[in-house]
């Protein structure tokens, strides 16, 4: 009923907005922008780690490609590229005139700088791993070499990228903002992180940094010779909004975007001058099974207690409908999500119970299951913090009684949890993992990978994970992950709960914005910050 | 008494604050939870990317080395870097926020002593009264009450409904700072925190004054003929209000932790959403500076409600 609802009153939304769309945008006015965090003042695109932080990077700086909203890369600094017949090479060809804040010009150079720097043995950021494949990388990251062969600047306006072995994943990587390499180069790699630079940023991006005022605000200026076009607002603001009070910011008018939580939906929905959107988002949460403990590593095990647990229930009710039951580590918004052979392990206890008949366990004189004197008895890790994940707790641990499990729920602090997830010391827990536009399960799922909680080891899984690296065709590395999917679907290393939505709360006065939004928004992860206008 | 203040500052203080930063430095590491937890949002990361970081931050080492370090930077009035990925001095974060939790706390002492007061005094004065009653049931309210959950309710209304003051923040981008927008700012979250003051410094000063009222001097100024207001106002009051100036130094540790709660709510910004945050994190040179800073700062308040004694009692002499 209520999906239907929010149907009716997105195609509402959606009809009202193109009416609207054919007026001619108007110029000026101030767009606020709402966060619940404050940003940290790192707005170095390749030395952050938040995401708030990364709210400002987004529109200070441009990258050499754009993600759009069906998550492909467009051009952007690089007006095209080109991918060598054997996918080892690709040259990235920039447009000429592109300005920086400062008024130098943007060159290969800069781009070369900015790729160098995270290669460099001194750096002191996160982001090596996603560009160690290139030609070269490695040596000059430990310091045995000075040059990276893998970056090539051809001439001012083009520079070319290559690596060992082809790497899918690569081309999306190259979204990262250009830093001027005028303002930063004389600083050594090591002391970058604490250089005034980055938290007064100059790139070439729609918005020139204006001020930062801790916990309140960061104010930012439209670029009046920006590259692609000046914005249409003159001044952009991220206002720091408390959760509890995003309503009423909403309502007095102090900000024109938030993205809200779920049990909020309903108050705001309620304010006339607010539009809602829902969006599917590149989220999912899990339970995670512990597989190096004997009970766990039965397939039949992990299978029978996902047929036990009423996960549409849980969306449903305690989600109110805010989310998607997840079958596979692959959101729906992802263009590598498939549904084609996956279980969906519909609620079925009497299925559940058979599974684990089938597999020796019998009821013990308490009721709960055992087998060869052990009963089927867990510890549940649950990060407190989130009512949502404690009322899903909760329902888990009764579904699991109905079918003779019991499971003992450990309430604990995120940190805490984390320390004993990284010990290896659980038998479940629940978390949920963001991911990022490529849908490369590599860093998450190859047996190898750090973040492979579970301790899931399937070869044949690693095979696909390794594939869909190499495959540089779209529609064949789709396939690949299709089949990848069906793998851990049948496998279940973690019981997939929920694919995340997100919901956006956004002004009737903002015009110019995408009235089909995928999972980056009505704004398009900002992106159409500077195409928006406003009507009053 | 300035020896005073001197010998009060070198033998009680520094003492105590050795004490306090060891033991706190040592809860906050051998709490579980580690200062690169947040590396985790970061996939394909390498086991060697979070050694470096380790190693940077000097969390690697033992809790002596890091307490130790810590503590040779302080005395040289550095307080460190903080451990999140922008790398900025914590003195540096401090300051920035600082002014805003002083000026929040500062107005609801004032709030509280400047309201609760005067109330105190006249529920003492009218006891068993109408009044006295009305004041005791509002001030049982005012403490039992949490103040997160009345700051909402003064949200709810006032903001929400009424629409007549802001739903918390400071000063919009582009905004005018003028006096009245502090006020208007200000006022909810001063309320909010300052409510538990005003209720328990009416409920001393009643109890307070009434204990004095009933003393034998009092008792004689009032037989050889004195005015009731004369005999409450002058030579009552002055006696009363010494537990009173003790609360004051009782009661600043109760406001900055109130405050860290209520500039949450308001998006007040100050020191509290950053001291949460630092929490969370971990992240060690932050938590160690808001909480020694927090604790001079109380010591000094607790020197101060001692030389004031002396203001109001004559008696007392600090050599």
């Amino acid at each position: 009923m209520k999906k239907q609802l929010v149907l009716v009153l997105l195609l509402v939304l959606i009809a009202s907005v193109t009416v609207t769309a054919q007026e001619p945008p108007l110029q000026g006015g101030t767009f606020r922008y709402g966060t619940t965090v404050n940003p940290r003042g790192m707005f170095n695109p390749i030395l952050y780690t938040e995401q708030y932080d990364a709210y400002v990077i987004e529109v200070v700086y441009d990258g050499l490609i754009e993600i759009d909203a069906k998550l492909q890369p467009q051009p952007k600094v690089a007006k095209a590229w080109e991918i060598s017949g054997d996918g080892l090479e690709i040259t990235f060809y920039l447009h000429e005139g592109i300005k920086f804040h400062d008024g130098v010009e943007l060159t290969a150079k800069d781009v070369a700088y900015t790729y160098m720097t995270i290669l460099h043995p001194d750096y002191t950021g996160v982001r090596f791993s996603t560009f160690n494949m290139l030609k070269g990388a490695k040596e000059y990251k430990e310091g045995t070499a000075d040059t990276v062969p893998g970056i090539e600047i051809i001439d001012d306006y083009t520079i070319k990228f290559s690596t060992e072995r082809p790497h899918a994943p690569l081309l999306s990587s190259f979204g990262y903002g250009i830093l001027p390499s005028h303002l930063l180069a004389h600083i050594p790699v090591a002391e970058l992180e604490t250089a005034a630079f980055n938290l007064s940023p100059i790139g070439s991006g729609p918005f020139k940094f204006v001020e930062f005022l801790t916990d309140q605000h960061v104010t930012l200026a439209a670029n009046e010779d920006y590259f692609f076009g000046r914005p249409n607002i003159d001044t952009l603001v991220y206002q720091k909004v408390s959760q509890d009070t995003i309503p009423i910011f909403l309502q007095q008018n102090r900000i024109d975007f938030i993205e809200i939580p779920p049990d909020q939906f309903a108050q705001v929905s309620e304010l006339d001058h607010i539009d809602t959107y829902i969006y599917e988002a590149l989220s999912y949460s899990y339970l995670a099974f512990n597989l190096r403990q004997e009970r766990f590593s039965d397939v039949a095990v992990r299978q029978a207690i996902t047929y036990g647990f009423d996960r549409q229930l849980y969306v449903d009710v305690i989600r109110e409908g805010f989310g998607i039951v997840a079958n596979a580590p692959m959101p729906t918004a992802s263009w590598a999500y498939t549904d084609e052979g996956i279980d969906p392990y519909h609620y079925d206890p009497k299925q559940a119970s058979d599974m684990l008949a089938a597999a020796g366990w019998t009821p013990g004189s308490d009721g709960t299951l055992q087998k060869d004197g052990e009963k089927l008895e867990f510890e549940f890790l649950v990060p407190d913090g989130s009512r949502l994940t404690e009322q899903m707790a909760l329902l888990f641990q009764q579904n699991m009684e109905d079918i003779g499990i019991k499971v003992d729920l450990m309430f604990m602090e995120f940190s805490a949890a984390v320390d004993r997830v990284d010990a290896r010391e659980f038998d479940t827990f629940t978390m949920s993992w963001s991911l990022s536009v490529d849908p490369d399960p590599y860093g998450i799922w190859h047996s190898t990978s750090l973040w492979n909680d579970p301790g899931y080891n399937n070869p044949e899984s690693d095979r696909l994970i390794e594939e869909g690296r190499l495959e540089t065709d779209l529609q064949k590395r789709k396939e690949i992950y299709g089949e990848w999917q069906r793998v851990i679907n049948h496998d279940l290393p973690s019981m997939f709960l929920n694919y995340g939505v997100t919901i956006g709360a956004l002004n009737e006065r903002v015009k110019g914005f995408d009235p089909d939004p995928g999972p980056y928004g009505p704004l398009v992860g900002r992106r159409l910050l500077s195409k928006i206008w406003l009507a009053d | 008494m300035w020896r005073y203040v001197f010998r009060r500052i070198l033998l009680q203080g520094v003492p105590v604050l050795l004490g306090f930063t060891f033991l706190l430095y040592l809860i906050i590491t051998i709490a579980p939870g580690s200062p690169v937890t947040h590396l985790r949002g970061v996939p394909d990361l390498d086991t060697a990317v979070i050694a470096q970081r380790e190693a940077q931050l000097g969390v690697d080492q033992p809790f002596l080395v890091q307490y130790g370090q810590w503590l040779l930077r302080v005395m040289r009035g550095d307080l460190g870097l903080s451990f999140d990925s922008a790398r900025r001095p914590v003195l540096e974060l401090i300051k920035e926020r600082i002014p805003a939790t002083i000026i929040l706390s500062l107005s609801s002492i004032i709030l509280g002593w400047g309201i609760g007061i005067p109330v105190g005094i006249l529920s003492a004065r009218y006891q068993y009264s109408a009044f006295d009653y009305l004041i005791t049931f509002f001030a049982f309210i005012g403490i039992s009450i949490p103040s997160f959950f009345f700051g909402l309710i003064l949200l709810y209304i006032f903001a929400l409904n009424l629409n007549v003051l802001p739903a918390g923040g400071f000063f919009m981008a582009g905004e005018p700072h003028t006096f009245l927008g502090y006020i208007r700012y200000l006022l909810l979250p001063a309320l909010t925190l300052g409510l538990g003051s005003i209720a328990s410094v009416a409920r001393y000063m009643r109890s307070s004054l009434l204990e004095v009222l009933n003393e034998d001097y009092l008792r004689t100024a009032r037989s050889k003929g004195l005015q009731e207001s004369i005999v409450v106002y002058k030579h009552a009051l002055r006696n009363a209000l010494l537990p009173i100036l003790t609360l004051m130094g009782f009661m600043l540790p109760t406001i900055f932790s109130g405050a860290v709660i209520v500039e949450n709510i308001f998006t007040w910004p100050g020191l509290g959403s950053l001291a949460i945050q630092a929490l969370n994190e971990r992240n060690y040179p932050v938590i160690m500076g808001i909480n020694l800073m927090f604790a001079v700062l109380i010591f000094l308040g607790s020197i101060i409600a001692d030389i004031s004694y002396a203001f109001a009692d004559p008696r007392i002499r600090y050599e």
